[in-house]
């Protein structure tokens, strides 16, 4: 074949490629299959749900509780580095911003069959900002949200945490979780062959919405005022556990709430931690009082005019003989007046007091100070306690019940009780969710102050105060609960401990469980507390145990919030000449 | 004959040449292209910037909402007092001997002071 033909030859065969190409490209263009372009759109189709972030709890002031914030997962492309990248390089790097040893990472990297391998998950950027600035071939850097806590371990069983999922795991994170969740957002739109999205062709874009702020009524200061009382008191006497409430008398909001031991719930997977720490006691934790109990049982005896503070009993000298068994005094006396029982905390006066009312009287007393049920606290988790009906109470059941026996409660149960006694007799609820905002600002949801009931009546609230408040006058149980320039009332309680039924039942008898509970200022009172330590060493008693804590704690807490030795609150005064 | 000339001479005159007409509508297609692929990347472009400013935003906000974090964390009573103690500064809340209250009377513009002893001794009455 000539030049000339070898030329023709090679034009048609480049014309006949080009016409094909075009005639393909006609099809494609002007008909194509059902299958074909299907298997285009779907290459070229784009659709992103994203989950639009949590809302944040905060405290009562504003201070920020539980945030989400960006984070990022550290991926990598180990066929991808083996054939193109450094291993070496990689491995160094990586190795000096994840929490895992050198031949860790290179097993992790030495795998050139995987596309995809993930190092660490859920890392702040901060972290990895240098190794992002490497721009290391084959490091993926996935974006993601986590929880962060800020605040650290402080109110961790009020807050909670949410899990990996973002779905509210414990404390208000799982109560709240419904408010707190963000709505799903939706992206519709192409990308081209370098796999970007082409803005012109978005068709659906649903921005997600954040979940609403819940605000608590905790206050992050009397908070670390309560957590730092108990720290203190579990330094000096080691109980197994030790948990204190701060709740305003007149609104029942809680102001703070604290158990120890507790935990840092930005590591709350963490294999290390007992499943124990991550409970709130303050709710969950059902125990016998004690001589707490005392206060709840005079008021109503007084209240129903079974008895004046006057009336006086024979204390026996610290032992007496009913229904067959003994009961016992700490300190022997003769005759107490009502005043004195509650003073010097008989257990014999109290148990001669309540046999005067009568089962079904003490029962129903008990009843309406609202033992043996739940308080309605906006919390999961919470106990009701064990109040038994009279039909199940033996002869002595009254005795004992009179001085915080044979009826278990909660520390919230037991504070809410003493409350009503502060409050004009008037139980509050107690509620730890002041409101939640909207993204937009608008409150969708507000706990105001409700009440459950009222055991007494205001003059025999008025006379239980002053009878509470000689507790912490000299010659009381509760001495070591006094606040300097304020008066206090309060009353103490020093209960042996239930033994299991596994271990042969009845009650131990070198472990105790040691509580105060009061309020102040007396006349006008404005907060209640309550401290309990649970198995507390070399000392048992609730005075001696939890009487400074509380202390600490009130008397901090009176300060900060500006209220007077009155009872009233103060403000600052700038324009005074 | 004057009429026929007449109709000749008018068409001479409309008449405009083939190749021209092809050449002006090729222009007109050739720049309606022109200016559909102009504005087709000026969308493009707009889209483009869309994006970025859409990804500096959410960049920011994230941003913003780590550094609030990072600030509450500092603000954290515990790591406050911690700071305090770093730099050796103690402080505590006034004794109430060192407050001076005062009460503003209802209906009446002048501060009172509110300090009695009553609230702390009336509790001794019985």
């Amino acid at each position: 074949m000539n030049y000339k033909g070898r030329t023709i030859l090679a034009s048609a065969m480049i014309a006949v490629v080009f016409a094909g190409l075009g005639v393909r490209l006609a099809f494609l263009h002007l008909k194509p299959s059902e299958g074909t372009l299907s298997r285009i759109e779907r290459g070229r189709h784009m659709e992103e749900e994203t989950c639009g972030p949590r809302g944040r709890i905060l405290d009562r002031s504003g201070n920020i509780l539980a945030v989400d914030i960006a984070a990022r997962h550290l991926c990598v492309d180990p066929k991808f580095i083996l054939e193109n990248g450094d291993i070496q390089q990689v491995c160094e790097a990586v190795t000096k911003v994840v929490p895992l040893s050198r031949s860790e990472v290179w097993k992790l990297l030495d795998q050139p069959e995987r596309q995809y391998v993930r190092i660490n998950r859920y890392m702040r950027e901060k972290t990895l900002e240098p190794l992002m600035a490497m721009k290391l071939k084959g490091v993926i850097f996935e974006e993601t949200s986590m929880r962060n806590y800020p605040k650290g371990a402080l109110g961790a069983h009020v807050i909670g945490f949410s899990n990996r999922e973002g779905v509210g795991s414990a404390g208000a994170e799982q109560r709240m979780n419904s408010y707190l969740q963000g709505t799903t957002g939706l992206r519709i739109s192409q990308k081209d062959g370098r796999r970007h999205e082409i803005y012109s062709l978005r068709t659906v874009d649903i921005e997600p919405q954040p979940g609403a702020d819940v605000y608590l009524t905790i206050d992050q200061q009397v908070q670390h005022y309560a957590e730092k009382a108990l720290d203190e008191m579990v330094s000096k006497y080691q109980p197994k556990g030790a948990w204190a409430i701060v709740q305003r008398v007149d609104t029942g909001e809680i102001l703070a709430m604290a158990s120890w031991p507790t935990f840092n719930p930005n590591r709350y997977n963490d294999p290390r931690l007992p499943a124990e720490w991550l409970r709130n006691r303050t709710i969950s934790y059902g125990y016998e009082p004690g001589s707490v109990m005392k206060a709840m049982i005079i008021a109503s005896a007084i209240d129903g005019g079974y008895v004046t503070p006057r009336d006086v009993f024979d204390c026996e000298n610290g032992r007496w003989m009913y229904g067959g068994r003994a009961l016992h005094d700490s300190h022997g006396q003769g005759l107490l007046s009502v005043a004195d029982i509650l003073k010097m905390s008989s257990n014999i006066g109290a148990a001669k007091i309540a046999l005067q009312m009568g089962n079904e009287k003490v029962y129903q007393s008990l009843r309406s100070f609202g033992f043996g049920a739940r308080t309605g606290v906006d919390l999961p988790g919470e106990e009701g306690g064990i109040l038994w009906p009279v039909k199940n109470w033996s002869k002595i059941s009254i005795t004992r019940l009179s001085m915080g026996h044979e009826i278990n409660v909660t520390a919230l149960q037991m504070l809410s009780a003493l409350s009503a006694i502060a409050n004009n007799g008037i139980r509050m609820r107690p509620y730890l969710i002041q409101k939640v905002v909207g993204t937009d600002g608008e409150t969708i949801f507000e706990s105001l102050p409700s009440e459950l009931g009222r055991p007494i009546r205001s003059e025999t609230s008025k006379t239980m105060r002053r009878l509470l408040a000689r507790v912490t006058q000299p010659g009381g149980t509760g001495t070591k609960a006094a606040v300097r320039g304020y008066s206090v009332a309060g009353k103490t309680g020093t209960a042996q401990k239930v033994r299991p039924k596994a271990e042969g039942g009845g009650y131990y008898n070198h472990k105790y469980l040691a509580s105060f509970a009061g309020f102040l200022p007396v006349e006008n009172p404005a907060i209640s507390i309550i401290v309990v330590a649970d198995d507390p060493q070399g000392v048992h008693y609730g005075g001696t145990v939890c009487g400074p804590a509380f202390q600490r704690i009130a008397d901090q807490t009176v300060r900060y919030l500006r209220i007077s030795p009155q009872g009233f609150p103060t403000e600052y005064v700038s324009d005074i000449e | 004959m004057k009429k026929k000339q007449k109709k000749k001479s008018r068409k001479a005159e409309v008449r405009i040449p083939f190749p021209n007409v092809l050449a002006m509508v090729l222009v007109c297609v050739a720049a309606s292209g022109l200016s559909y692929v102009w504005l087709c990347a000026q969308c493009n472009t707009l889209g483009d910037e869309i994006k970025r400013l859409e990804s500096v935003r959410q960049k920011a906000s994230q941003q913003m909402v780590t550094e609030q974090s990072r600030w509450e964390n500092m603000q954290a009573p515990a790591n406050f007092a911690r700071a305090l103690k770093q730099h050796g500064l103690a402080m505590t809340l006034p004794g109430e001997r060192q407050i001076v209250r005062v009460r503003r009377r209802s209906g009446s513009q002048a501060l009172t002071l509110a300090y009695n002893k009553q609230g702390v001794n009336k509790a001794d009455e019985l």
